[in-house]
């Protein structure tokens, strides 16, 4: 863990008055406010740092011991005690299901690894220091990341929050950067206010193959000189199976061929799909032996 | 409607140490809408999340209610231009894999 420079957060010097400190954080907290910076993570983590050093700075009890506890940071053993500590206390909180990520609007659960260290978990997290007290419990944002042949199909992903197993339906056709509500997983209310809210932004990587454009999905097929000339039929392999469709005569190098319906599903409407498009990539053929050079010869020479 | 599922406006100010007339002021500004029983005022906790955005606004940032609708409407636009972003983005990949 590193020194966290609480001056250098705030960005006055070491003898900054308080009422400089005040200054400094009423400046920066309008700028980095959640609240105004809406799925920002980087302002959020700003935040909470921002917050933590106030919280010292303005403290004259805290900013001695900061002050003291600073100068001989290198020698300061109990950090690292504290700091696995912490993480046991993490890994039983977390406890989420692999590929999700949980955080709340306002920087974390919990304390930084820095703050707690030097002044305990107790350390004195205020009302009026760090995230706001509330009524309604806080909202809970949590990714999720499935491949692109994942959000093809209606499926069902379990979560783990606060040891409580919860599953949901991703239904077919989910969007890249899409956000699910679960209402009343979030944080638990205060004084009878009710629960917050889980939200879970939906990640959809790019495939290799498939590429998507709306509902509709496109594809890259060979075909050889001759189907492309002459025409013929050629199997290929869809999201949902193998199909055989016809290549008609003369097809270009970069032509499309559309097979109606057989794109990505339109979310929220049950069988309703868009339409693939095979663009053909004709292979010219090399390493000809004398005899179709020769046959070449008499086709250009027609 | 059930009031057990209402909040009460005095419980929600006494827990946030906010003036009835913060409320009245969002009220007036369109902000929020409130409802009267029994001569009681409630909100229902549909609103709670931009209730609680407008305290904190106002009570970390010291943003005036008079001004909070300037503040909430850039905000919905930042917001609704993020999603725009996102879309842009999924069909710009679509040309230029990220």
């Amino acid at each position: 863990m590193e020194f966290v420079d609480y001056y250098t957060v705030l960005g006055v010097p070491k003898t900054a008055s308080d009422e400089d400190i005040k200054k400094a954080y009423r400046k920066l907290a309008r700028k980095l406010h959640p609240d105004l910076n809406p799925n920002d993570a980087e302002a959020q983590k700003k935040f909470q740092q921002l917050n933590e050093a106030n919280e010292v700075l303005s403290d004259p009890e805290k900013r001695k011991k900061y002050d003291q506890y600073g100068k001989d940071w290198a020698y300061a053993d109990q950090y690292e005690q504290a700091k696995q500590q912490r993480q046991q206390q993490a890994r039983q909180h977390a406890g989420t299901g692999g590929e999700y990520d949980f955080s709340d609007g306002f920087g974390g659960a919990d304390f930084s690894d820095f703050l707690s260290s030097m002044f305990g978990q107790e350390g004195g997290r205020t009302r009026t220091g760090g995230r706001p007290a509330k009524f309604r419990g806080s909202d809970y944002q949590a990714e999720l990341h499935l491949s692109l042949r994942d959000a093809y199909t209606t499926h069902k992903q379990t979560l783990t929050l606060d040891g409580q197993q919860i599953g949901i339906t991703i239904k077919a056709g989910v969007e890249n950067g899409q956000k699910i509500k679960l209402a009343g997983y979030g944080g638990p209310g205060v004084n009878g206010g009710p629960k917050g809210d889980l939200y879970i932004t939906i990640l959809v990587a790019d495939d290799d193959r498939y590429k998507r454009k709306g509902h509709d999905v496109y594809v890259e097929e060979e075909i050889d000189l001759y189907t492309a000339v002459l025409g013929g039929e050629k199997v290929i392999e869809t999201l949902n199976g193998k199909v055989k469709i016809p290549v008609a005569a003369g097809t270009q190098n970069g032509g499309k061929s559309r097979l109606k319906g057989k794109g990505f599903p339109v979310y929220n409407q049950e069988g309703a799909f868009g339409d693939l498009y095979v663009q053909w990539q004709v292979k010219i053929p090399t390493d000809l032996t004398d005899e179709q050079k020769e046959l070449f010869r008499k086709l250009a020479n027609r | 409607m059930n009031t057990e599922q209402l909040i009460s406006i005095r419980e929600f100010c006494v827990y946030h140490q906010v003036e009835s007339a913060f409320i009245e002021a969002l009220e007036h500004n369109g902000l929020i809408e409130t409802m009267i029983i029994e001569q009681r005022v409630y909100i229902h906790p549909g609103q709670l999340v931009r209730l609680e955005k407008l305290v904190r606004l106002h009570q970390d940032l010291a943003i005036h209610p008079d001004d909070m609708d300037v503040v909430t409407g850039l905000l919905e636009r930042i917001e609704d231009l993020q999603q725009q972003i996102v879309r842009l983005q999924n069909r710009l990949s679509f040309y230029e894999p990220m």
